[in-house]
C-alpha cells in the first residue's frame, strides 16, 4: 500500500521580494490518495501547486515529481500531470469542440469516450464559442482538458469556485470515479470546505507559507471530538476533569465542549465519577481546520 | 452489502463500513463463508476512495471478523462462540446506554422502563417468529 511517492517536497522555500510565500515545507503526494489542499487566501497554495508542475523553481529546498526536479520536468513528465488553475486561461477565438480537438492533438492518449460522457454529463456547448461561455462553462471545459488524458497526478487549483452547487456534487463524484484507479493522485486547493470534506483523505494545511498539518483526514477526526455530558445528578461541577479543551458551553447539568479525545476508558472513569451521561459527536472539516489553525496559533503565541 | 455511507456527519467512512459490516455479521445478514464484495466493487458502488474500503477490511480481518483467501478475496470468519456473544452484548450494552440515560434524565421509574423495553422485545419476536413458519 506504501506505494512510491508521485511528489516528494523536502525543505521547499520560495520568496516573492520580501515576502516568503513558502517555508521549509516538506511534503509527499502518494497514489492513490486524494489530497486537500487547505489554507487562506496567500498561505501558499498556488505558489505550492505551481512548483510541482515546474512552473516556479525552489529557492531553497527541492520539489522532485515523479522522481524529476522541478527545473527538469520535460514534456514526458508533465504529460503525466493535468492542471487546472484559477485564471483557466483559455483560447477565446476557437469553439468549445475545436479547443478540445487542438488540446487532445497533443496526448496520443486522450481518452474520446471519458471526453463524450463528460460533455453530455456537464452539458458543455460544443459549437459556442470559448469567449462566450460562461464562468462556470469555462471552468468544466478547463476540467475536461486537464483529465482528458487521465494524467497520474491531477492538480486542482480552486476548481469549483465557478461552479453551481449541482455541478460541484457532479465534479466530486468525477473525482471519487478517477481515484478508483488507485495509481493516480488528486490535489485539490479549496476554501469551500464542505465541497472537499466528502472526498479528501489527506488533509494538508498551509498558513502563510508553512506547513501546518499534514495528515489522514481520518486521523484529524479522531484527534478531536466534541463530548456531550449530561449530568443525572444535579448541576455538573464547575471544574471538568479535561485537558486540552478548546471550547465549552455550559447550561446547568449540560455541557459541550470541544478537546483533544479521550481514551474510552478513561471518559468512562469520568463519567461515572461526574454521575453523567457522555455523547461522542464528531467534528466537520471546517471545525478541525479552526482547530488546527487556532491551536497553533496558540501555541506559537506561547512560546 | 447493504451499506450505506453520510459523507456529511464527520464520522470516519471507514468506521461507518466496519460498523455496518459487524452489525450486519451479528445479526446473521452476513454469515460465517460469506464472500465480503470486492475493494475494487464497494468502493465503486459507494463512490469512495478503494483505500478507504482497503483500511476497513483490515479492521475486520484484526478483529477476526473476516479472513483473507489468498488470490480469491475476503470472507465472514467462523467466530468462536464466546467472542460473537461478547461483541453482541457489546453491541446492545451501546444501544441500551442511550435509552436508559433518557429514561433517567425523564425520570422515567425503573419498572415502567423495563416493561416498555419488554414490550417491544415481545412485538419483535412475534415479527421476527411470525415470519419463519
Amino acid at each position: 500500500m506504501s506505494a512510491q511517492p508521485l511528489v516528494v517536497i523536502r525543505e521547499l522555500t520560495k520568496s516573492f521580494m520580501e515576502v516568503r510565500a513558502l517555508d521549509q515545507v516538506s511534503l509527499e503526494l502518494a497514489p492513490g490518495h486524494i489530497v486537500g489542499l487547505l489554507g487562506p487566501n496567500g498561505s501558499g497554495k498556488s505558489t505550492l501547486l505551481r512548483h510541482i508542475i515546474g512552473l516556479y523553481l525552489p529557492a531553497a529546498g527541492s520539489c522532485c515529481t515523479f522522481g524529476c526536479e522541478a527545473a527538469q520536468l520535460g514534456p514526458s513528465e508533465l504529460a503525466r500531470i493535468g492542471y487546472v488553475h484559477q485564471e483557466g486561461d483559455l483560447l477565446d477565438y476557437m469553439t468549445t469542440a475545436q479547443h478540445i480537438r487542438y488540446v487532445a492533438s497533443y496526448y496520443p492518449h486522450w481518452n474520446r469516450d471519458l471526453e463524450r460522457d463528460y460533455c453530455d454529463r456537464f452539458e458543455l456547448p460544443l459549437d459556442r464559442k470559448v469567449g462566450n461561455l460562461s464562468p462556470g462553462q469555462r471552468q468544466r471545459l478547463a476540467i475536461l482538458l486537464a483529465i482528458g488524458f487521465e494524467p497520474e497526478l491531477l492538480l486542482l487549483d480552486e476548481p469549483a469556485a465557478a461552479l453551481d452547487p449541482i455541478a460541484r456534487q457532479d465534479f466530486l463524484d468525477l473525482l471519487l470515479e478517477l481515484i478508483q484507479d488507485t495509481e493516480r493522485a488528486i490535489v485539490i486547493s479549496s476554501h469551500i470546505l464542505t465541497d472537499v470534506e466528502k472526498v479528501i483523505d489527506q488533509v494538508v494545511i498551509l498558513d502563510r507559507g508553512r506547513l501546518l498539518r499534514d495528515c489522514g483526514l481520518d486521523d484529524l477526526r479522531e484527534e478531536y471530538c466534541r463530548l456531550r455530558l449530561t449530568s443525572l445528578n444535579g448541576p455538573l461541577p464547575d471544574e471538568l476533569p479535561f485537558a486540552d479543551v478548546y471550547a465549552c458551553e455550559r447550561e446547568g447539568s449540560q455541557a459541550l465542549l470541544t478537546l483533544r479525545r479521550v481514551p474510552a476508558q478513561q471518559l468512562k472513569e469520568i463519567s461515572d465519577r461526574l454521575h453523567c451521561q457522555t455523547e461522542l459527536l464528531p467534528l466537520t472539516l471546517t471545525e478541525l481546520y479552526r482547530l488546527v489553525v487556532g491551536e497553533l496559533g496558540n501555541r506559537r503565541a506561547l512560546s | 452489502m447493504l451499506i450505506q455511507i453520510d459523507t456529511h456527519g464527520g464520522v470516519p467512512i471507514y468506521r461507518q463500513i466496519i460498523d455496518q459490516v459487524r452489525r450486519q455479521i451479528m445479526t446473521g445478514h452476513l454469515e460465517a463463508g460469506d464472500q465480503l464484495e470486492s475493494v475494487q466493487s464497494l468502493a465503486s458502488r459507494l463512490k469512495v476512495n478503494p483505500m478507504t474500503i482497503s483500511k476497513a477490511y483490515s479492521f475486520l480481518v484484526q478483529e477476526g471478523l473476516a479472513e483473507r483467501r489468498r488470490g480469491v478475496g475476503l470472507f465472514v470468519a467462523t467466530i468462536a462462540r464466546n467472542q460473537s456473544r461478547q461483541t453482541k452484548r457489546e453491541l446492545l450494552a451501546e444501544a441500551l446506554q442511550e435509552a436508559a440515560a433518557l429514561a433517567v434524565q425523564m425520570d422515567i421509574p425503573d419498572a415502567e422502563a423495563s416493561d416498555l423495553l419488554a414490550q417491544h422485545l415481545r412485538s419483535f419476536r412475534a415479527q421476527k417468529g411470525g415470519r419463519k413458519q
